[in-house]
């Protein structure tokens, strides 16, 4: 049964992605994108094992395996970040870092 | 006939004429890179131009050395003499002569011998698969090169010379730009002698653009005067309208010569010009001959492109009298002069030529009758002589025209550099009205310059005499209307330079305050070269116009007759001289009367400096006519300079509000944007994450939306998500 899957899997995206914008504390959006990579982690090892066409491969599930790796990678290096951006400015707000902005 | 192997000196030494003050040109640039003791910056120039002028001096001689042929008068003749002839004639290359038609009776002889320094631009096969068409740098040597650069070098000199004693204040020390001033001196002489050598016509408009710059940089020498600077520019101006006639000339001749020029005779050069120049048809001589004869108004400052020589006056004097004497504009009778066998084809130029120089003598002569300015005196001297030239070339006189140009040089060049003596001791003042009876303070200056008055004047047996009178003979023999406007303009000549000298030198002694306490005569490195000058005024009409003859028929005095050695010189050249041998000797007697006469008229109105104008009261309205030169200046701002600036704004207009207006709008455009969408940009992560997310929605939305409308049975295997039926059924269990 694909369909429950792509429902948990999509709604494990859809709540990270809702925390990602509404979400203020940094370690917080930092998690809010781990919660959608494994949406999408879930979505593909679904459709690995019902494919639209033909029989199930092991191709999503061997994906999965490469981005959990990814992930942990970028977890690493994004909270090194996070904890860096904490020493410069004290506090773990987003809307603390505006730089960028177009005056 | 010359060729090169006949001179004594070795050609490729005369080659190197050019070249020297170049030289010192160069040397006194790195003299001022070096920031070397700028009082000594004049040695290179000087030692350069003075090899120049020995070298010119030695080419004269050299070239005249030889015997000169009676031109054969047809093909037959000349292969008679060539029997005769010891064997140097035999050496002529074959290809001097091709049939053609005649200008005067006979085949044209290339009189000088053309020396190739090297190929310049290739002009490519035009007549078979080897092309061997050239434009060179090469230098053309016949007597009128001789009798050209014998004046323009050692007149230069003695102005080079003048100028070390001019170019420095009452102390001694240098003015300021005098390395620059020597620099551009030794640039102008290199031009000049690269004009009158050059073989070809693009090496000629090569030499005739040079000399107007340099014109250009000594005329806006006091660059820190604006009336300096609007001289230059306009001298550099009024010049670019004839260049552009003239430039149009030589393409012209080009278009025509190009296809009668065999393989390896190179189009422009001056000894195939002339060869091939008799099988034109007399419309298209008509056309290269007018086109030509701009270039010539504009460089010799004839009616109606006059207008840049007397404002030239606002360079320092030694330039003026470069200009006038030796270097520039001599050049446009110098070019008609050499293209003898051009304008020999056309009745129509020649005629155009006549009337423009009748006119402009008459004009100059009056124009200078009512002027200051001494400067300005001898330039509408140097207008109204040029023109005297302009009509000897239009009646067939050339040789009277180099001869006239010849004796010109060394007393113009004299005039000038007294009048700089005068404001030397007069601080730079130069009206006059403001001094006179300067005979007690500069006693040798006031002689030196009764000397050129009176060359200038055409006194008897003067060489301004003989030079002037052989081209009012040319003008009777004409015209007798001409010949009679001629004799009177050369009265006024004698009435406006004795006026001048009157005014400046008689009469009670009076000085301006910028003279100071006790103003001096010129120094000895001023006079020497001075009294060479006089000594040619005096002289080179007696040594070389004249031709000794002790019978009493057609001479004058009994012993001597017009048309001497210059003749018989020139005769040997481009110039094709007229046969006038002997002729015209009555003349004298009425041409001397006019020249006293006009002497003594001067001396009774102007002989005690009157402050009050005679001739005011005398000619009234065409006093202040002649005043005001004819309103030209004026005339010119209303019709030429005015429109064109106006059409210069328009297009400035178009150009800043259309052109740039259009370029300004794309610009402006992308920046609204920008302005319009710049609100978004807030720098916060999660905004843009939301902008994304609303994006990612939109996209979404408008998929969704265009998949609902009746689509393809096949048209997208995603098409199947949309079904849960599908998807179940799908199901593997």
């Amino acid at each position: 049964m694909l369909l429950p899957y792509l429902l948990v899997g999509s709604t494990l995206f859809v709540l990270g992605l809702v925390g990602f914008v509404t979400r203020r504390n940094l370690i917080i959006v930092f998690l809010c994108t781990e919660l959608m990579f494994h949406g999408i982690i879930v979505n593909l090892v679904a459709f690995g094992r019902y494919p639209l066409h033909g029989a199930p491969t092991l191709d999503g599930q061997i994906l999965a395996l490469f981005l959990l790796t990814v992930a942990a990678a970028e977890a690493a290096l994004g909270l090194a970040l996070v904890t860096l951006l904490f020493r410069y400015r004290g506090t773990l707000d987003a809307g603390a870092w505006t730089e960028l902005k177009e005056e | 006939m010359l060729a090169e192997a006949d001179t004594a000196l070795p050609v490729a030494l005369y080659a190197t004429l050019p070249f020297w003050p170049l030289l010192g040109a160069v040397l006194v640039g790195v003299w001022i890179a070096a920031r070397r003791d700028p009082s000594r910056a004049h040695l290179p120039v000087v030692f350069g131009v003075a090899v120049s002028a020995v070298l010119g001096v030695a080419l004269f001689v050299d070239l005249g050395q030889r015997h000169v042929d009676p031109p054969p008068a047809t093909l037959a003749g000349h292969f008679e003499s060539a029997e005769t002839g010891a064997g140097r004639q035999a050496r002529e290359p074959a290809d001097t002569f091709t049939a053609g038609r005649a200008p005067v009776g006979g085949a044209w002889q290339n009189p000088g011998f053309t020396h190739t320094l090297y190929d310049w631009i290739s002009l490519g096969a035009t007549q078979s698969l080897e092309g061997g068409q050239w434009i060179s740098v090469n230098f053309y040597f016949d007597r009128l090169t001789g009798a050209m650069l014998l004046f323009v070098t050692v007149v230069s000199l003695m102005v080079v010379i003048y100028s070390i004693g001019y170019m420095r204040d009452h102390h001694g020390h240098p003015a300021r730009g005098y390395e620059r001033f020597f620099a551009f001196m030794g640039l102008f002489v290199f031009s000049m002698i690269t004009l009158v050598l050059a073989g070809n016509f693009v090496l000629l408009y090569l030499g005739w653009e040079l000399v107007g710059l340099c014109s250009y940089l000594l005329i806006g020498f006091y660059y820190q005067k604006p009336s300096a600077r609007d001289a230059a520019k306009k001298a550099f101006i009024v010049n670019r309208i004839g260049d552009f006639g003239f430039a149009l000339g030589i393409f012209a001749l080009y278009m025509f010569i190009a296809p009668l020029a065999q393989n390896y005779e190179n189009p422009l050069d001056y000894a195939v010009v002339f060869k091939y120049v008799a099988q034109l048809s007399e419309p298209q001589l008509t056309l290269v001959a007018l086109l030509l004869l701009c270039g010539a108004i504009g460089k010799s400052a004839q009616f109606p492109l006059h207008v840049w020589l007397p404002d030239a006056m606002e360079g320092p004097s030694p330039v003026s009298a470069l200009i006038h004497a030796a270097t520039m504009v001599t050049a446009g009778v110098y070019m008609v002069a050499r293209c003898g066998p051009i304008f020999a084809g056309s009745d129509a130029a020649l005629e155009a030529i006549v009337w423009v120089g009748a006119i402009g003598a008459v004009l100059a002569a009056t124009m200078a009758m009512a002027q200051y300015d001494v400067k300005r005196i001898l330039a509408y001297s140097t207008i109204s002589q040029l023109a005297f030239m302009f009509v000897a070339l239009g009646c067939s006189a050339p040789d009277s025209a180099v001869f006239h140009v010849f004796t010109h040089a060394w007393f113009k060049a004299l005039l000038f550099l007294c009048a700089g003596s005068v404001m030397h001791a007069m601080g730079d003042v130069i009206d006059l009205r403001r001094f006179s009876g300067l005979r007690h303070v500069l006693p040798q200056t006031q002689k030196l310059m009764l000397i050129g008055c009176l060359t200038l004047a055409g006194f008897p047996l003067l060489s301004g005499f003989w030079s002037k009178d052989e081209i009012v003979h040319a003008a009777f023999e004409h015209n007798t209307a001409l010949g009679l406007i001629m004799l009177a303009t050369a009265g006024l000549t004698a009435y406006y330079t004795f006026r001048m000298y009157f005014l400046c030198f008689h009469g009670p002694k009076r000085l301006p305050p910028e003279a100071g306490e006790h103003p001096h005569e010129a120094p000895p490195v001023m006079l020497r070269p001075l009294y060479v000058l006089a000594a040619g005024s005096l002289f080179a009409g007696v040594l070389l116009g004249v031709t000794l003859k002790f019978s009493i028929g057609g001479s004058f005095l009994g012993f001597m007759s017009p048309h001497g050695f210059f003749h018989s010189y020139l005769h040997d050249s481009t110039v094709a001289a007229g046969e006038h041998a002997g002729g015209g000797a009555w003349l004298m007697y009425p041409s001397a009367l006019v020249a006293v006469g006009g002497i003594w008229l001067a001396w009774t109105r102007y002989g005690d400096a009157p402050q009050a104008e005679p001739d005011r009261a005398t000619f009234g309205p065409l006093w202040t006519l002649w005043n005001a030169k004819y309103y030209f200046d004026e005339i010119y701002d209303a019709v030429c300079v005015r429109p064109l600036r106006a059409l210069g704004d328009f297009c400035f207009a178009t150009d800043r509000n259309g052109v740039d207006g259009l370029v300004w709008f794309v610009a402006a455009l992308p920046r609204g944007a920008g302005f319009l969408l710049r609100f978004m940009q807030r720098g916060a992560l999660q905004g843009y994450a939301l902008g994304m997310v609303a994006g990612l929605a939109l996209l979404l939305l408008l998929w969704s939306w265009m998949d609902e409308r009746p689509a393809a049975p096949d048209s997208a295997d995603l098409s199947g998500l949309q079904g849960h039926a599908a998807l179940v059924g799908r199901h593997a269990p």
